[in-house]
């Protein structure tokens, strides 16, 4: 075996030196593989608990009905998962809904009665607590009112002859002509690249910080510099290999999403994992890891020039953190509804790689648009290199102290 | 061989630096028209107190800065003109080396075998003998980080001559070290010397110098204050020691610049 050139020489050494480095294969492999499952598969299962809980959950309401005669206490007392107290206590009732005692109380106006006979609105108070809690069960008791209501109405309307239908004019039924595929891409697209650039940008870190900060810090980029070749050979090896963390890092993190789609949530309906398959398909995972690689290599520059600036790893680790920051909001920005892909956003880095991905997981991408992605992260990329190579051979930077 | 002319380096200075060093100005001369020969079989020492300019000045040779005037030839090569091609001819041993600790001594050496395009029969045979005369072979394949002092500084002097260079620099090598790795580096310098190699030592301790030194130049302040044979440094001595000789020669120079200052 012979001895590699310079460059493959510097590529193998990082490399080797970063997969024996605990933080970075922590970053790199371990959190995206890990946490995006769990946050996934956490978030769903846990809501779906709690939506069923919602659901099963007993409803205990207080009805208020001075003359007991409009057959309210009876209609929701049917209802399932309502249990109905009769009460004339009004005045105790919004302490008990306060203490949780009771979840609601619905309250008959005296005139309820008189009004409904002379075809009027019937007066009813509904008393409960707000809270994120109630929310899923308040839905049920107005449901259970409006069925209330609808009996009533009926009741109006057969005594004059007519149908009760006889109020809608219009019937308006919805056609969405957008494939499974669309509708999911606009869904999964504006996820994904959340989740890839975040851990493309947080895989790539901290090789970039240990690569020239933690070799500042420890001494050694001294001596490397005293290595018989040139420093454009060293920045590429290091380049290359905090690319490749970034591009592996976010890589991971998109099987991760994926295996836990597939496998993790209960309940996901057949056709739903099928058009997750289709919008996972080959050739929209090689379109997006396409965009993945001039991303990573322009986070690759920009964080090895800030590394390379710092007097230590400390020092590195507190400028480069807050960028997490910087990077999250172009992403969070494509998901604002309305943010499109034009000839503006493609040119804005990270924001269009963000929609990028959404147009190409759905598959409605314009060529000349993404071709303008491509050429703005290619140009940022060489950009960031560019700065990154000078950064190195400034001896006031390298030698900072 | 190592040809140094009118080299000149002059830093700017951080607020922090000022205040620090106490400078009136917002630059710091580190070197001021420094010049010498280093001769190819003897053992060059660059003498001189902390913050005299020894590490700027070989900072320079070794191409890690690049000075604001003066010429740099080592070993022929012109350091300004091709950095690579000196740095080809060139290892730089500094006492505050340090190694890559995630990886092996065998791994770093090759590492640095391969930047200098070392071909891999050279490799193999420079391996050989510099793993067998320095008894690295027993922990070869162990990592740096689990090596003593000793063992690490060992692996050091094998990556700074792995690409078998000419002319070797030394900074302060045996700084912060405790004597068995010091006695290491004395001996790996004599070694040098043994083997017709240009050797360039900076150092502030008087009896490295007179335990190695052939030639010797003072430093002070960037300035060169002495330069000749160790010898007839010496012999111009008289019956004061070498330390008094040393500080003799820095309080002319300190007279010098003070009666300088003092004049209109």
């Amino acid at each position: 075996m012979s001895l590699p050139s310079p460059f493959m020489a510097v590529l193998r050494k990082e490399l080797l030196d970063t997969l024996r480095d605990r933080r970075t294969l922590i970053a790199m492999i371990a959190v995206p593989l890990l946490v995006t499952p769990m946050l996934m598969i956490g978030t769903a299962r846990y809501a779906q608990s709690r939506a069923q809980e919602a659901r099963e959950k007993v409803i205990r309401v207080a009805v208020v009905d001075p003359r007991d005669d409009t057959g309210l206490a009876d209609h929701l007392d049917a209802q399932p998962g309502v249990e109905v107290e009769l009460t004339k206590d009004v005045v105790a009732l919004p302490a008990r809904i306060a203490a949780e005692e009771l979840d609601a109380a619905v309250l008959v106006d005296e005139t309820f009665q008189r009004e409904v006979a002379a075809l009027h609105p019937g007066g009813l108070s509904l008393l409960f607590k707000s809270s994120d809690d109630f929310d899923q069960q308040k839905k049920r008791l107005t449901a259970a009112l409006t069925s209330f209501e609808q009996k009533l109405l009926d009741r109006r309307f057969a005594s004059i002859g007519l149908a009760s239908d006889v109020v809608h004019a219009v019937r308006v039924q919805e056609h969405d002509v957008a494939s499974p595929r669309e509708q999911l891409g606009k869904l999964i697209g504006g996820l994904l690249p959340y989740m890839f650039i975040l851990f493309c940008f947080t895989g790539s870190m901290y090789p970039a910080i240990d690569l020239a900060a933690g070799e500042k810090e420890r001494g050694t980029l001294e001596t490397l510099l005293t290595a018989p070749v040139r420093r454009l050979t060293l920045v590429l090896g290091k380049f290359a290999v905090v690319t490749l963390t970034g591009v592996v890092s976010a890589l991971i993190a998109m099987l991760g999403l994926y295996v836990s789609v597939a496998y993790g949530i209960e309940g996901v309906p057949p056709e739903l994992l099928s058009a997750i398959g289709q919008v996972l398909e080959p050739a929209t995972i090689a379109a997006v890891f396409a965009l993945l690689v001039p991303l990573s290599m322009f986070f690759a520059g920009v964080l090895l020039m800030l590394s390379v600036y710092a007097r230590s790893y400390k020092e590195a680790v507190s400028i480069i953190s807050p960028m997490t920051i910087l990077v999250l909001v172009p992403a969070v920005i494509a998901l604002i509804p309305g943010t499109k892909l034009t000839a503006v956003t493609a040119v804005v880095p990270v924001l269009n790689v963000s929609l990028a991905t959404r147009e190409l997981v759905a598959g409605t991408a314009e060529g000349g648009l993404i071709a303008l992605v491509f050429a703005s992260l290619g140009a940022l990329a060489g950009l960031s290199l560019w700065a990154c190579t000078r950064w190195f051979a400034r001896e006031d930077i390298v030698f900072r102290s | 061989m190592i040809t140094v002319q009118h080299l000149a380096k002059r830093f700017r200075l951080s607020r922090q630096q000022r205040r620090t060093l106490g400078a009136r100005g917002d630059t710091l001369q580190a070197v001021d028209d420094l010049s010498f020969t280093a001769k190819p079989g003897r053992i060059f020492a660059l003498l001189g107190p902390n913050g005299a300019g020894k590490t700027t000045a070989l900072r320079m040779i070794a191409t890690l800065l690049r000075p604001d005037a003066g010429q740099i030839h080592v070993a022929g090569v012109d350091a300004l003109a091709d950095p690579v091609g000196a740095r080809r001819r060139l290892g730089f041993l500094t006492g505050s080396t340090k190694l890559y600790e995630r990886l092996t001594a065998d791994e770093i050496v090759r590492y640095y075998a391969a930047l200098a395009g070392v071909s891999e029969a050279d490799y193999r045979r420079r391996r050989d003998a510099l793993f067998g005369a320095l008894g690295i072979d027993a922990f070869a394949g162990r990592r740096v980080g689990k090596l003593s002092t000793g063992m690490q500084q060992k692996v050091s002097i094998a990556r700074t001559i792995i690409h078998d260079p000419d002319v070797i620099v030394f900074d302060e090598a045996t700084s912060g070290l405790d004597v068995i790795a010091a006695r290491a580096i004395i001996q790996f310098i004599r070694q040098c010397r043994s083997d017709g190699k240009t050797v360039l030592f900076s150092t502030h301790i008087m009896s490295e110098v007179s335990m190695l030194a052939d030639d010797l130049a003072i430093v002070y302040g960037g300035k060169l204050l002495y330069q000749g044979a160790f010898a007839d440094f010496t012999a111009a001595s008289g019956q004061r020691s070498l330390e008094d000789e040393f500080i003799r020669h820095v309080e002319m120079a300190e007279a010098a610049e003070a009666a300088a200052g003092a004049r209109p």
